[in-house]
């Protein structure tokens, strides 16, 4: 398989404060791969400076292409769907007008149709609650509906924050049984930013962990479950 | 009875002129949570506009949408060139900033077209009709129509376009937005022009109220201030009912209030953001002041 992005020594960080020392990832295309690590190792650091989100250096490649200088609009208009910490929910817009600024760039208005259509089979909530202000979302659901947002998008990829942050775990599984099946029947490959390692390995197929800002381990999701070493120093459980 | 309900209708009818400049000050606020002090100034340029187009020969009603459209590229270039480069300076600075563009836009109406005051065309005769009773000048009633179109179109486009929907997400969530690929800071300049456009209604209506000269929006645009802020500053449909209410009240207060008069009416302006500064900071249609960390 080839790499849909591929991360080379990228450095970045927050004015005089570095985050990432020299992080270096691929991804390869059609795959879900998790980021795992401790609070404060520089997983969502990673994720803003593909979206341009965070100044970094080193060489940052989606499909090929560098997205060095390349400003946040433009990255997402070429493919990349980011759902950040804390979700991006515009909660002074209805459900209805989040999902529209998921698909406003969309010109095949067919395909546009049947993906809502997919959307509300997915979370039927989102159908219900259309015409409510996002606000008044639980957080589950505004999980869903940063999810639907982003599938929308029509992406090639999607950086996904901690989708379960915060959430009962019957809710979680219920979210990445849908994440799984986005990337499987629409083909959209995923990088997965997760603390509840357990979880995101068993969909993932690849995993990498950071540690203080670099990549500490990485290897097949598979083969580092079953390494106990790794679970215990680096996953926690 | 009748003599009262005048002095309501013309009162709406300038109403509907504070609440076109006070949407103008709404729509900017919201953007980038910064008043715009040059607002005023900015629709009396417009004006200025109009009225060369129109002492050249051109009829009223072509003169006024391309007015419009030059406003808009106005505001846009305005946005581009001036606060752009400001952008993520203090919201101090870019008040300053706004001051000293009124100032500059003032003098630069005085150099190009002098102090005299003009009178500006209406398109609408003085005389009155009568409805059940009450006269109303076709002035009036104009004002009230286009003003209520112009409106009307505002909220069309903020509501029901894909365009609005963008520059809404912009102002209230720019992170947010970006990352949905919405292009902020040309949402920004959007809403610039959009507001220089609904601001030079303002001023092309208050005109041959007013006579044109460099000067004529320094009143308009305090009760404009006061129809925004009894609004809730970023609500648009507060600054509209901010605006009729404003002009209705300043319009009674000056005719049956007897020390008001037509001298003091601009203290009813004031008096009006005082007060609801004291009793309701957030304005009729505000949301309570949060902030986000």
């Amino acid at each position: 398989m080839t790499a849909l992005l591929e991360m080379e020594a990228v450095h970045a960080g927050y004015g005089q404060t570095s985050v990432l020392h020299g992080v270096s990832l691929s991804v390869p295309d059609g795959s879900v791969v998790s980021l795992l690590g401790a609070n404060g190792a520089g997983k969502t650091t990673t994720l803003r400076a593909i979206t341009g989100g965070v100044r970094w250096t080193g060489d940052i490649r989606f499909g090929g292409r560098s997205l060095r200088r390349m400003s946040t609009e433009d990255v997402v208009r070429g493919g990349i769907a980011h759902v950040p910490e804390g979700r991006g929910i515009l909660t002074e817009l209805t459900v209805d007008e989040n999902l529209r600024l998921g698909s406003h760039l969309r010109r095949d208005t067919k395909e546009v149709r049947k993906d809502y259509d997919r959307v509300f089979e997915y979370f039927p909530v989102l159908k219900e609650r259309r015409g409510l202000s996002a606000s008044t979302l639980s957080g589950g659901e505004q999980q869903m509906l940063a999810l639907a947002r982003a599938f929308l998008m029509k992406p090639r990829l999607m950086l996904l924050d901690e989708p379960s942050l915060g959430l009962a775990p019957m809710i979680v599984r219920s979210i990445f049984e849908i994440i799984r099946s986005i990337n499987q029947s629409s083909r959209v490959t995923v990088l997965l930013v997760e603390q509840n390692a357990r979880i995101a390995l068993d969909l993932s197929t690849r995993a990498y962990v950071l540690e203080v800002g670099r990549v500490a381990v990485e290897g097949e999701s598979e083969e580092l479950q079953g390494k106990e070493s790794v679970r215990r120093s680096y996953l926690g459980y | 009875m009748q003599a009262f309900l005048q002095q309501v209708v013309s009162g709406i009818a300038i109403g509907g002129i504070f609440a076109s400049l006070a949407l103008a000050l709404v729509l900017i606020y919201n953007a980038m949570g910064l008043v715009n002090f040059a607002q005023g100034e900015m629709a009396m340029l417009a004006t200025f506009v109009a009225y060369a187009l129109i002492s050249r020969g051109m009829s009223y009603w072509i003169a006024f949408p391309v007015t419009l459209v030059l406003a808009f590229g106005g505001g846009v270039v305005i946005q581009r060139v001036v606060i752009r480069p400001v952008e993520r300076a203090p919201i101090l600075t870019l008040v300053i900033i706004t001051l000293g563009l009124a100032t500059l836009l003032n003098g630069l109406a005085g150099f190009m077209f002098g102090y005299v005051p003009r009178s500006f065309p209406s398109a609408f005769s003085a005389q009155t009709i009568d409805l059940l009773g009450v006269f109303i000048s076709y002035r009036d009633l104009g004002v009230i129509v286009v003003s209520g179109l112009v409106l009307l179109a505002v909220y069309l486009l903020l509501q029901h376009t894909t365009v609005g929907l963008t520059l809404r997400a912009a102002a209230h969530h720019p992170e947010a937005s970006r990352l949905l690929g919405v292009q902020v800071s040309w949402m920004l300049g959007l809403g610039w022009g959009l507001a220089a456009a609904v601001g030079a209604v303002s001023g092309i209506m208050v005109a041959p109220i007013l006579l044109l000269e460099p000067n004529m929006m320094q009143s308009i645009i305090i009760y404009a201030f006061a129809a925004a802020v009894l609004g809730g500053i970023e609500s648009p449909l507060g600054a509209v009912v901010g605006g009729l209410t404003v002009g209705v009240t300043v319009n009674l207060a000056g005719a049956y209030i007897p020390f008001v008069g037509g001298d003091l009416q601009l203290a009813v302006g004031l008096a009006i953001i005082i007060v609801v500064l004291i009793i309701r900071p957030n304005g009729l249609f505000g949301r309570a002041a949060t902030r986000r960390v």
